[in-house]
């Protein structure tokens, strides 16, 4: 499955990730590279480092913030 | 600011067309690598109020052969009382204005959930995380919309 392994590491690494709140972090397989004040940051340099290999940038929330979608929508969930 | 005034679609309402393409940076990537950089899509869109992220229809997606990069917790109708893991894809968005004259609003990467949507007519859900950036003004009594930005 795509990223199971960064999502794992962004689990993992989340205690530690808490100070950075609300920044983007960038992670590569088990490695945590860096945060960044945005989305685009991150992913620039995610995609400058690792090319198209998998990366994963997420922001870094204590509490998974959940998104909402009212209108009936069958999003691709991971499985 | 950019401000411009279409009528609501009769089925789906704030509908306009919007130009969905690769992320700047996965372009850029893509150069490197010496791959072709797919051209933009023409996609209609719907401003959507209630969806707090913005969706694409898989069929753009896979034009553009994306991986995921990114994950989101989500909730619809469809996922029932808990939230599921969705993946998210890397694009870029650009809502062009009414004409010439009119700057685009031009995002080089939004993350982007992918959602069935074709079936509704659409192919993609502008969702507020877009919006925060606009002002949108909803004229039922005469039929139509304005988008600012």
């Amino acid at each position: 499955m795509p990223l199971e392994r960064e999502s794992a590491t962004y689990r993992e690494k989340l205690p530690e990730l808490a100070k950075h709140e609300g920044r983007y972090v960038l992670i590569h397989g088990a490695d945590v590279v860096d945060t960044f004040a945005s989305y685009e940051d991150a992913l620039r340099q995610g995609y400058r480092q690792f090319g198209l290999q998998p990366f994963l940038v997420k922001q870094i929330q204590s509490s998974e913030l959940v998104q909402f979608i009212t209108r009936a929508v069958e999003p691709r969930l991971r499985a | 600011m950019a401000q411009f005034t279409l009528q609501l679609d009769p089925a789906n309402g704030p509908v306009l067309t919007v130009v969905i393409g690769v992320s700047v940076a996965r372009g850029d990537a893509l150069m490197t690598a010496g791959q072709p950089v797919p051209a933009g899509i023409s996609a209609r869109a719907l401003i959507d109020t209630g969806a707090s992220c913005t969706c694409v229809d898989p069929s753009i997606l896979a034009k553009f052969a994306l991986t995921p990069t990114g994950t989101v917790s989500v909730h619809t109708p469809s996922t029932g009382p808990a939230a599921h893991l969705a993946e998210q894809y890397d694009v870029s968005l650009i809502i062009p204005g009414a004409g010439a004259h009119h700057v685009p609003l031009a995002l080089p990467a939004i993350p982007v959930m992918a959602a069935d949507l074709s079936v509704q007519g659409i192919d993609s859900l502008i969702g507020r995380d877009v919006l925060r950036d606009c002002i949108f003004i909803y004229n039922g009594s005469v039929g139509l919309f304005t988008i600012a930005f």
